[in-house]
């Protein structure tokens, strides 16, 4: 009896552990961050390096719902405008026997989602390209924003939101305290539960997962949603961090969220990856921001070599993109 | 003595993925002949015109084009000896115009640019021959599917070619188009033009052609003049494979009552279809290739927007309408295309068997590996799929993939089971298990509905068979007056019968 | 050849057949033009077709550049980063040695080189065009920011006040581009876009270059991304490496608006171009009546949607 079950199922190789994209890109972090730390004193010391993996903290919670949309063969463009949301949206709905700011929170929250719920709706139901409807929402979101706020930065004091960017509990930034917790229940979600077989069997074959009695439409309905939401939270994030939220905040994160899936070994074709590989995408990506400041290349070069490192990432998973 | 054919293949073989499929086959079409290729589905046309094409390499034997062999044949050498196909799907650009679409690829130009002038006089030329008299301009896309035929005939006639192959080209066309190609080929035929002609009409092969190539099984069973030769001669060369010990021995089950009657039904191409399925049979769909058969499994299963007058599934008095719902009365569907329809062929083996389980569970609960991993294990023990199963579904062979297609919904207990061309490239031993699979489910009392193009299947193994035609039933043989003779002949039209009788 | 006078007429019959399908969104272009001549009646005069052609040309450019892509079944999300290009060249080069002339010459070769080199990773390496050029747009981006770091260069005066000013040549160039693309549709490569977008398997057996016609789109697609970029450089007389930024979103916009699809071969240049047009004209009839000049962002997110919903949804009745 065991002898079969380990030829239907070999025992978990380490060979495959080593050569899997994920564990790939938490090597590439962890030689950057020890050959930084020798050429330049300071950058590997403790609080330094937490400092990285809280800026990732932002960009992690951004690519956890792209990368829900990205296995289910989608892209959702519209995280940066829905973190701006989230950000500018807190002091709006907050009210005066809101002590904690914990409900200004789940309103916003809960906005969030469903902005990314309208999403899934458009694509399932309207049969929009994701990229046209999630751009839409994007430019709709725009506009609403600046009616709203008017174009000037708001401030948003709660004790909520004070403790997600400044509090250390045990040392731990609270922000990758709540990344990790969500970072968790997403993992869990994709490659534990059926919801999840069913997102990845959305994104390698819809047909297929149709015919398979899979509902695709209430499948992609939640994985937009899970993106709103996820944005959603990185936007209080940031807005603790940062004290205020202004029109634009939320932008870098749309495109810092799709390189963190597809740095983190993700198709962006759909159908294969897992949020394990977008975690350490997200450290590399705030690494390879913090190591051309240290370098102080201009913003021109870091552009270029972030721009060079998606296309290298590319060709070299590139055997695999041309499957279909 | 004769002239050289102008396009020839001697002794041709060619296998995919070990599944021969051509077997030492030699054609040779003279100028000034019209040659019919007859045979069933899956008997090698296709791959033989593509052979002939340049769009196939042959495994053996040579393609010679005016008496010069070539070994690598491509499209483009072919091209440039004149040799022109018309294939049978259609592969015209729907917003441009009908002139537009036939200079595509060898466009007249003056100047670098296009020169339209030269281009509509032989356009036009061109569609005079085979009769379109619609205006230059017009959008392929406003064509009904019989005129886009027309006009992909009209792409091939303006490349002036010396070797015209016509894969099917009456499938789609009304009977004045067709005599329009009719006289259009004698006047060809009169140029010196070498013309192979494949078509599933009987008749209109006996009234067009001058020579024919009869394939069985990717062997030439026939290649004699078409003088002399009788409609049910012709029938019984393209039939009558020798099926060995492939079929199981059954007996029919004597419970029998229905499980799923439908009648109006109307969906896709189908017009109003009266069918009902009982327990404990093999009810088999045939006909040729894209007769409706497809859309009436699709429909049943609520993969396919339809309408019917009354309907009832296992008690319920419904049409399913969508999938989950066809699921939950108990259908199941294994497609034809196991690779686009079927399978996740990026996943790996165990997680394809069980992701209907998956697309029934409540979402958010958590999965079980240890209880997924003994049930894939029992699964493939049971279909004797071999060897590691965290394997990406794609490494195996055609066979063990229709296996697992098969094998994915057992757990589900399906009491109908709907299959389209299960055994469609799939290896004569997986061939004889899912034979005997089928016919131990339909005696476990579960009612099954076998689509296929193959058709000593329908008849070793069915107990009742529908034929279908132009999106009706035309006929449903019960298994004593089963025959692949009868097939055959309800499935080319009541002509035939008459001539075969 | 000579004989060609008798030839049945083709050329522009099948010309007026492409109109058919943009027949509504030109009535709906047409009333908010009107529209906006009723309210600003001095549109209709020479420094009124002057202004607003000014405000149109680059959105025209663009719309284009990324019509191309997506007629041949591509898309490009650098657009903007190569109006950026195109502007930052122009405004270092012009008012140097080099002059108008080559300046204007750099800023089309780097358009069509980068441009093309963007198609050969698409099409000869097999990679998927959203995401190469969401690295050419850093790329390319950076190559802006390295040029030019910060808002500065210069225009030749005289350059821009003859581009933009009170004289209508943009007007003039938004006919040159027209007239430009109708030639090129009018070569072989040209016209092997449409098969390449819709069947690109069924067109290369038939003998259609399909890679060379999807690379030289995109190279096309360079050179007006980059002129476009001139252009906006001329009107605000110095170049800034970030201008293009909002140039793709708004590309897409009105391709989309156009009808031209996705999936390639769907829709026509003139749809992008008269998607163009409504984009332009909605924001100033929108600016005329005293909205706040974001609120074209919440109408533009409608429209886009709107226009992706409606086909759905006439299909859907059709189709029982």
């Amino acid at each position: 009896m065991r002898s079969t079950e380990t030829v239907r199922f070999p025992k978990f190789q380490r060979r495959t552990l080593l050569m899997s994209r994920p564990f790939l890109t938490v090597l590439i972090v962890a030689a950057l961050w020890i050959a930084a730390s020798f050429a330049k004193p300071g950058f590997g010391a403790f609080g330094h390096l937490r400092y990285l993996v809280e800026l990732g903290a932002v960009v992690g919670l951004a690519a956890i719902g792209q990368t829900f949309v990205v296995i289910a063969g989608g892209i959702d463009l519209s995280v940066g405008a829905i973190i701006t949301v989230s950000a500018v949206g807190v002091p709006l709905v907050s009210f005066a026997g809101d002590e904690s700011g914990a409900f200004a929170a789940l309103i916003t929250l809960a906005a969030a989602t469903v902005i990314g719920a309208l999403n899934g709706i458009g694509v399932a139901l309207l049969r929009a390209h994701p990229m046209i409807m999630t751009l839409a929402m994007a430019t709709f979101l725009q506009g609403l924003l600046i009616l709203l706020a008017g174009g000037s930065a708001v401030s948003a004091q709660s004790p909520l939101l004070e403790w997600l960017g400044s509090a250390r509990p045990t040392g731990v930034p609270a922000g990758v305290l709540v990344w990790a917790v969500a970072s968790t229940l997403s993992l869990i979600a994709l490659h534990a539960t059926p919801f999840g077989a069913r997102v990845f069997a959305l994104g390698a074959n819809s047909l297929a997962a149709t015919l398979s009695g899979v509902n695709v439409r209430s499948t992609t309905v939640a994985v937009y949603a899970i993106s709103g939401l996820t944005a959603g939270m990185t936007g209080l994030l940031l807005l603790g961090m940062n004290g205020q939220g202004y029109v634009g905040i939320g932008d870098p994160y749309l495109l810092s969220s799709i390189a963190a899936v597809v740095l983190g070994g993700t198709s962006i074709l759909g159908g294969s990856g897992t949020y394990a590989g977008s975690i350490p995408g997200a450290v590399l990506l705030v690494t390879i921001t913090a190591l051309i400041t240290v370098v102080n290349a201009s913003p021109g070069w870091r552009s270029i070599l972030f721009g060079s490192l998606i296309l290298a990432l590319l060709l070299v998973s590139g055997r695999e993109s041309r499957r279909r | 003595m004769t002239p050289a054919p102008t396009l020839a293949a001697r002794g041709v073989s060619k296998s995919f993925f070990g599944n021969p499929v051509l077997r030492d086959v030699s054609i040779a079409l003279h100028p000034g002949r019209i040659h019919a290729l007859l045979g069933e589905n899956g008997a090698g046309k296709s791959t033989l015109i593509n052979i002939l094409s340049g769009a196939l390499l042959p495994d053996e034997g040579v393609v010679e084009i005016d008496g010069r062999s070539f070994r690598g044949l491509n499209p483009r050498d072919a091209h440039r000896a004149g040799v022109a196909v018309v294939q049978q799907e259609l592969g015209l650009t729907s917003q441009l115009s009908i002139a537009e679409n036939i200079g595509l690829g060898a466009l007249p130009r003056r100047y670098g640019l296009i020169d339209y002038r030269c281009l509509a006089r032989r356009a036009r030329a061109a569609m005079d021959l085979v009769g379109l008299d619609e205006d230059l301009a017009t959008p392929v896309g406003d064509l009904p599917l019989g005129r886009r035929q027309m006009v992909e005939i009209a792409k091939a006639l303006f490349r002036e070619p010396r070797v015209l192959i016509l894969d099917e080209p009456t499938s789609s066309l009304s009977a004045h188009e067709v005599e329009t190609l009719t006289s259009l080929l004698d006047r060809l035929c009169a140029k010196n033009v070498a013309i192979l002609y494949i078509s599933h009409r009987l008749n209109e092969i006996m009234r067009v052609c001058q020579h024919v190539t009869v394939l069985k099984d990717g062997v030439v069973t026939a290649d004699r003049s078409i003088e002399g030769v009788e409609a049910a001669d012709l029938v019984r060369l393209m039939v009558g494979r020798d099926t060995g010990h492939l079929f199981p021995a059954w007996t029919p089950t004597t419970d029998r009552d229905p499980i799923v009657s439908v009648s109006g039904l109307s969906a896709g191409v189908l017009r109003n279809i009266d069918i009902s399925i009982r327990r404990g049979e093999v009810l088999g769909v045939g006909g040729l290739v894209g007769q409706g058969q497809e859309d009436l499994l699709l429909s049943l299963y609520g993969a396919l927007p339809a309408s019917a007058r009354t309907a009832e599934f296992n008690g319920r008095a419904k049409l399913p309408s969508s999938v989950r719902k066809a699921n939950a009365l108990g259908l199941a569907y294994v497609p034809a295309d196991r690779k686009r329809e079927g399978l996740h062929l990026i996943h790996n083996i165990g997680w394809n068997l069980m992701l209907p389980s998956f697309a029934r569970a409540f979402g958010l609960s958590l999965r079980d590996r240890t209880k997924e991993r003994a049930l894939a294990s029992a699964l493939a023990d049971r279909f004797t799929i071999k060897g590691d199963l965290t394997r990406q579904v794609q490494a195996l062979s055609g066979g063990n993939q229709q296996k697992v297609a098969l094998a994915k919904w057992t757990p589900a207990e399906p009491q109908v089971l709907l299959l389209n061309d299960p055994t469609r490239g799939v290896d004569v031993e997986t061939k004889r298990e899912i034979y005997a699979l089928l016919r131990r489910l339909a005696g476990e009392g579960k009612a099954i509905v076998l689509s296929s193009s193959d058709t000593p299947e329908l008849v070793h193994l069915c107990d009742r068979v529908a034929v279908m035609r132009e999106g009706r039933i035309v006929a449903t043989i019960e298994r004593e007056a089963l025959s692949e003779e009868a097939i055959v002949a309800a499935s080319m039209g009541a002509d035939l019968m008459r001539t075969a009788a | 050849m000579s004989a060609a006078g008798s030839a049945p007429r083709l050329y522009w019959p099948a010309q007026r057949q492409r109109n058919r399908g943009v027949k509504g969104l030109l009535t709906v272009v047409a009333a908010f033009l009107a529209l906006y001549a009723y309210l600003f009646p001095g549109l209709i005069s020479v420094s009124g077709v002057a202004k607003f052609s000014q405000s149109w040309l680059p959105l025209v450019l663009v719309s284009m550049a990324q019509a191309i892509l997506m007629l041949a079944g591509g898309v490009s999300l650098a657009i903007g980063a190569m109006v950026s290009l195109g502007a930052v060249i122009a405004a270092t080069t012009m008012a140097g040695p080099l002059g108008v002339a080559g300046g204007a010459a750099l800023v089309m070769v780097a358009g069509l080189v980068t441009g093309a080199a963007c198609g050969i990773v698409v099409v000869r390496l097999g990679l998927p065009a959203i995401v190469v050029t969401l690295a050419a747009s850093f790329i390319v981006g950076g190559a802006a920011l390295l040029i030019l770091p910060r808002p500065g260069g210069a225009i030749p005066a005289w350059l821009s006040d003859s581009l933009a000013g009170e004289t209508p040549v943009a007007a003039l160039l938004v006919i040159l581009a027209v007239v430009l693309w109708k030639l090129y549709l009018a070569t072989p490569l040209g016209l092997s876009l449409y098969a390449a977008g819709e069947n690109s398997v069924a067109a290369y057996r038939a003998g259609v270059p399909v890679d060379s016609a999807r690379i030289a789109a995109y190279a096309v697609s360079g050179l007006l991304s980059t002129c476009a970029g001139l252009f906006v450089a001329a009107q605000t007389g110095s170049g800034d490496p970030v201008i293009g930024e909002a140039f793709t979103l708004n590309s897409i916009a009105a391709a989309v608006l156009g009808g031209v699809g996705f999936l390639g071969g769907r829709g026509a240049m003139r749809g992008a171009v008269a998607g163009s047009l409504l984009l332009s004209v909605m924001i100033n009839v929108m600016y005329f009546l005293g909205f706040p000049p974001v609120a074209h962002y919440i109408a533009q997110g409608l429209i886009i949607v709107g226009a992706v919903a409606l086909p759905e949804f006439t299909a859907r009745r059709s189709s029982p």
